[in-house]
């Protein structure tokens, strides 16, 4: 694979002179004086599209992906043990509250603070990437900006179906506010 | 492909400013503007999330296809109204978060 940009075809992109082109695929001066033109079109022909023998995935022109290659590789995700951390831990809250050692206030809020930080994080990484996109900028930065940008969503939809479950009568309550449309005259929970 | 930020939060912005103003003038009762929004943000939630999650699935499984592309647009859009929606969100339970982040005993001395 020759000058593979951004973000890479193989997972193993890797650019540390800034130029938005992995490092790995590029040909340094020598190689070019010492390779044929049939050596160098046999490469071409792989970046366009072939099978690349090396990693076994299928290979696109990501030269022109429109999302500023923000669409990923998605190879290195903590998408399993995060849930679980989260969910272990909010069973362990739970059963702190049920037992009378945490107050359901503090229970709450600790949730609380969690999904505000990862409703912050994913947005916040979420923005930073639009303005990348949109203004077409590239940099090394934007591997670890969409890295940070799901796992901050995982916490974000995890604390979401906590929160939810925290404030279940509420949300039971919201459908039959919307759906049945009588007062039903309760003071809602937080208001 | 560039994003819309302003055409997608207008229609929303200005919704919520009418439920608002509905509230206030006593026309609706705070908790069917409440849970209208709350609705609201949970149906941005599952479609933006849903959207982010097909994404990462198909990631995962090295699947690229034309949808990707799709799919990220309307991740993304459906993502910024969230966001607005969440600040939405706060301010309807704007005391709550007060206490959140004042403890109980600065609050009694401010």
């Amino acid at each position: 694979m020759v000058n593979d940009p951004y973000p890479g075809q193989c997972g193993h992109y890797i650019d540390t002179t800034g130029d938005g082109i992995c490092d790995l695929s590029q040909i340094t001066s020598s190689t070019v004086d010492s390779t044929s033109n049939d050596q160098i079109d046999t490469n071409n022909e792989v970046a366009d599209g072939n099978q690349d023998p090396n990693n076994g995935n299928t290979t696109i022109d990501s030269g022109n992906d429109p999302d500023g290659g923000f669409l990923g590789d998605g190879d290195n995700y903590f998408i399993i043990p995060v849930s679980l951390l989260l969910i272990s831990g909010y069973l362990f809250t739970y059963y702190l509250f049920k037992k009378g050692i945490l107050k359901r206030n503090k229970h709450k809020r600790i949730w609380n603070l969690l999904l505000t930080a990862g409703y912050l994080g994913s947005s916040g990484t979420g923005m930073l990437m639009i303005l990348f996109i949109n203004l077409g900028i590239r940099t090394a930065l934007n591997p670890s900006l969409i890295f940070w940008h799901v796992e901050l969503s995982i916490l974000m939809v995890i604390s979401t179906l906590i929160h939810i479950h925290i404030h279940r009568k509420s949300f039971k309550n919201m459908f039959r506010v919307l759906f049945s449309f009588k007062a039903t005259g309760t003071k809602n929970e937080d208001a | 492909m560039s994003y819309e930020v302003l055409t997608l939060s207008l229609p929303f912005i200005g919704g919520y400013l009418l439920t608002y103003s509905l509230y206030k003038f006593k026309i609706i009762k705070k908790v069917l503007h409440i849970n209208i929004w709350n609705f609201i943000i949970g149906l941005t939630f599952l479609i933006g999330g849903g959207a982010g999650f097909l994404l990462l699935i198909f990631l995962e499984l090295g699947m690229i296809t034309p949808i990707n592309h799709v799919l990220m647009y309307w991740h993304v859009e459906v993502g910024i109204s969230l966001t607005l929606i969440t600040i939405f969100h706060i301010h309807c339970y704007w005391r709550s978060t007060k206490k959140m982040f004042i403890p109980a005993k600065r609050r009694v001395k401010s």
